[in-house]
């Protein structure tokens, strides 16, 4: 009878698959429904993580000194009414200063007026907190000195020459500008503590004002009618953790404008009546493997056998790079969306040299040459690779673990996928106590930070992870880096980042196993449809949107 | 032993005992590691993570971390929620609230449809209409409850478009304050048509989908037990005396045939309860089921832990209650010493 039943019903489900979601009139008319798939954490600016769930709506309902435009890392003004220039002489000869006139008329969505004395405040604000879980860093690791000139004339006075500065620090989410009267009056500012008031609640100048939000349920975006630029055409609402499946459902249904789209997804968007998928350009987040160089004694899991200098020796890292199934990862996870772009500088980023050596297709022979050169051919291996589970990076470790077992019986990947929060807390550990791990970088509009952090001997990660153990010529690495985050002659910058790609290519630290495609499915009654994957997720600012 | 006595003796108890289970509960949670998980992000530094460590006094003995709970207990304080974003002691009631709501409604709609269900195919035994609702009746019982769910989505959410999923319309929940937490009692205090309509409207396809297999269990019994009824001798006795069949049924047959019924109705809201975890995830209801089931997954412990002593609690509470109406129903059961 069971079995009947469900035989039943699973015919009425095609036919309303087949059949059903005609819905051709626009839902929910004057506000903008969009799926996400997970909460915020908090909608300070001072305490938001990079490319988290708070960044999303921090960037509707906050304004900035400049903003990306829409179609690129172009930067348009935002409270500051011009982009500084060397030419237009607000920013100094000597590269140091930046001068930004601060918009008059602007005000936050409690009524007071925008000043100069506010965008000091909130730079400020941020240095002092210096929350861990903050971005401090983007504005304290470059910025020597903030100052009010005069009421709306702010000067920022910078550590050292910056390529960097306008495009990765005033454009930040963590640089937006709070009202100083409002955190004053709840909890001001206090070093290493969040302020609760502020991580709930916003108090803003932007497109946008936090009428709401509900936890786990919505969270609700009014239009502000003050807004000093071009009002937003929609109200918003952001729904929270409806599951993917739900996503889809509601947006063939008519009932979200937008959602949260993975390349997953697509097969089941492709063709739906009233949706349009929008497939153009390349996310800024290369997925990669890491290797640790700097692996404890006695701390791998027990079932790997290498030894603890295993990825000191370039040839190992390399031969992991020609090994990898790229087409098998592009075309099977990520369903075709994507480039081959084994390379941390990633396509679309300035620097980015689409001559420079790459690795892109799987090298068996090759892979099989250098294990045989390293020793490691004949008598084999066994390592860990930890990632998190149900995701991309768990099929990346997947991927990666029928190449290399596919070049020899002897070599075994162990693939570790565990929950979020398991993963993060391994792989916040110094040293970390794996050999390999999967995940992915956060987006920046400017090659330095991908360099610095993510390539340097001595920064964020290098030093963790000992790159100066591996690098063939650490010194050279790093000269180049410093030298191109300081270097204001485009041509020079960006032959020095040319130049780094071809020793990074000899010389890899990490495996990027591809460059995700943007994929981003709405109703087709949505208008002035725009996303930059420069925006936080899902990269869209929703003041453009109409219906 | 008097029942004031051994009322007030098991209240004196009952703080040690909550101790305890705290104690137990707290150790139990940190047997699978630190908590520390769901408070970072993959970018943070080994010092990014020490120091978010002692914000939250993870970086101390267990037995000083549970001091800290406890004291934030007293304080009002049960800890940030990872999941939600929040102190727990903000969320806790609300999605507690939209929890009760939901198992309520379903429990309106398994109770109404099972006992109609149930006397109405009881009193055709065997006839076409009885033959239809036993049909009806094992589907409910035998199709799983996500599956169910998502059949309703499809069809009255995203086909005909009939009823919607999440709790409310935000704005008729925003235009309404919130006293008790319950939607539908809330828009009544505020007199708000609008919000009530809203929030029965919002409750239809979670009741139903987790009504439905509890009104299989109960239309079941019923039906059983008003045929073992209609077989009874006062049955024939009062046919006999004259009385229309309609008032034999209504006011002898199912009266007695309800008193088994009603046992099982009482054990259905366990059901219910449980089955608001995939009612909550599918149709997007922000109760305790779904905030829990994330918290768990993501290993948000201040969470799991508030909901496990809140239960615990419960359980102690319920314990107490049912002793003292068991002796007052039944005086040959003793209060023990």
């Amino acid at each position: 009878m069971r079995n009947y039943l469900i035989f039943i019903q699973s015919i009425l489900l095609g036919l309303f698959l087949a059949f059903g979601a005609h819905a051709q009139t626009i839902k929910n008319p004057g506000i903008l429904v969009h799926a996400a798939d997970d909460e915020a954490t908090t909608l300070d600016p001072a305490q938001v993580e990079a490319g988290e769930g708070g960044e999303t709506v921090i960037l509707q309902v906050y304004d900035r000194l400049l903003e990306f435009g829409p179609s690129g890392p172009e930067l348009i003004p935002g409270l500051a009414t011009t982009v500084p220039t060397l030419d237009n002489g607000m920013i100094s000869a000597d590269g140091m200063t930046y001068t930004f006139k601060i918009r008059e008329g602007a005000v936050f969505h409690d009524g007071t007026d925008l000043t100069a004395e506010d965008v000091k405040f909130s730079w400020d604000r941020i240095v002092e907190m210096d929350l861990p879980e903050g971005q401090a860093g983007v504005i304290s690791d470059i910025v020597a000195e903030t100052s009010v000139i005069d009421d709306y004339t702010f000067q920022v006075t910078l550590a050292e020459r910056s390529a960097s500065f306008l495009n990765s620090t005033v454009v930040s989410m963590a640089a937006s500008i709070v009202s100083k009267d409002a955190v004053m009056a709840n909890g001001g500012v206090v070093e290493g503590e969040p302020n609760e008031y502020m991580a709930q609640n916003a108090v803003g100048s932007g497109p946008y004002k936090l009428k709401a939000w509900n936890r786990g349920e919505n969270i609700l975006l009014d239009i502000n009618e003050n807004y000093w630029g071009e009002k937003a055409k929609l109200a918003a609402r952001i729904e929270i953790g409806a599951e993917p499946d739900v996503r889809v459902l509601g947006l063939r249904a008519g009932n979200y404008d937008t959602i949260e789209t993975d390349p997953s997804f697509v097969a089941d968007i492709e063709g739906a009546d009233g949706v349009t998928l929008h497939t153009g350009g390349l996310l800024l987040e290369p997925i990669h493997v890491g290797f640790n160089l700097n692996i404890p004694e006695g701390s791998l899991p027990k079932e790997d056998t290498i030894p603890t200098d295993f990825f000191h020796d370039p040839r190992i890292r390399q031969a992991f790079n020609y090994a990898f199934d790229y087409e098998a990862f592009l075309y099977g996870p990520l369903a075709g969306f994507g480039e081959f772009n084994p390379h941390y500088l990633p396509i679309g980023i300035f620097g980015h040299d689409a001559n420079a050596p790459v690795y892109g297709a799987q090298d068996k022979a090759k892979a099989e040459a250098l294990f045989r050169e390293a020793g490691y051919w004949d008598k084999g291996f066994s390592v860990s690779v930890i990632t998190e589970e149900s995701n991309l990076f768990a099929d990346a470790a997947l991927v990666l673990k029928d190449s290399i077992e596919g070049l020899s019986p002897k070599f075994r990947i162990n693939v570790l996928a565990v929950a979020e929060a398991v993963f993060d807390e391994a792989h916040a550990q110094n040293p970390v106590e794996y050999a390999m791990w999967v995940k992915n970088a956060d987006p920046f509009a400017d090659p330095h930070p991908y360099m610095s952090a993510y390539q340097h001997p001595d920064g964020e990660w290098g030093e963790v992870h000992g790159f100066a153990n591996g690098y063939r010529n650490p010194e050279k690495i790093a000269e180049l880096i410093d030298g191109a985050s300081t270097e204001l002659d485009v041509v020079k910058r960006a032959a020095m980042y040319s130049e780094l790609q071809t020793l990074l290519f000899d010389d890899p630290m990490w495996l990027i196993t591809a460059q995700e495609g943007v994929t981003m499915a709405y109703r087709s009654w949505v208008k002035g449809f725009e996303m930059n994957p420069l925006w936080p997720r899902p990269s869209l600012r929703f003041s453009y949107l109409d219906k | 032993m008097q029942i004031k006595d051994y009322i007030i003796r098991r209240l004196m108890i009952l703080p040690f005992l909550i101790l305890g289970t705290s104690i137990i509960v707290f150790a139990l949670t940190r047997i699978g590691g630190s908590p520390i998980g769901i408070y970072l992000s993959h970018e943070m530094n080994p010092a990014e993570v020490q120091e978010m460590k002692e914000r939250f006094h993870l970086d101390k003995p267990v037995p000083i971390q549970y001091f800290y709970w406890i004291k934030g207990v007293f304080q009002g304080d049960l800890g940030w929620s990872g999941v939600a974003s929040a102190p727990v002691v903000d969320v806790f009631p609300k999605k507690f609230a939209a929890t009760m709501e939901l198992a309520i409604a379903a429990g309106i709609v398994a109770v109404s449809l099972g006992i109609a269900m149930g006397t109405f195919a009881g009193a055709r035994r065997n006839k076409l209409s009885d033959h239809i609702i036993r049909v009806v009746s094992v589907s409910g019982a035998s199709m799983p409850l996500f599956w169910f769910s998502i059949l309703l989505l499809i069809v009255f959410w995203v086909w005909l478009g009939w009823f919607p999923i999440g709790r409310s319309d935000p704005n008729l929940f925003e235009a309404i304050a919130h006293p008790t937490g319950f939607y539908t009692i809330d828009a009544v205090i505020a007199g708000n048509f609008a919000a009530f309509k809203d929030a029965i409207w919002h409750l239809v396809m979670p009741a139903v989908a987790l009504g439905y297999g509890a009104t299989a269990i109960i239309a079941r019994m019923m039906r059983s037990s008003l045929i073992e009824e209609l077989q009874e001798d006062y049955v024939d006795a009062a046919k006999a005396k004259g009385l229309a069949e309609n008032v034999v049924l209504k006011k002898h047959a199912r009266r007695n045939a309800l008193v088994p019924t009603v046992t099982v109705i009482g054990l259905t809201f366990g059901f219910l309860l449980q089955g608001t975890v995939v009612a909550e995830i599918i149709f997007r209801w922000p109760g305790l089921g779904r905030w829990m089931a994330a918290a768990v997954l993501r290993g948000d412990q201040a969470t799991i832990m508030t909901y496990v002593m809140f239960t615990s609690i419960l359980f102690l509470i319920v314990n107490l209650v049912v002793d003292v109406i068991y002796a007052n129903l039944d005086r040959r059961v003793e209060l023990g010493d």
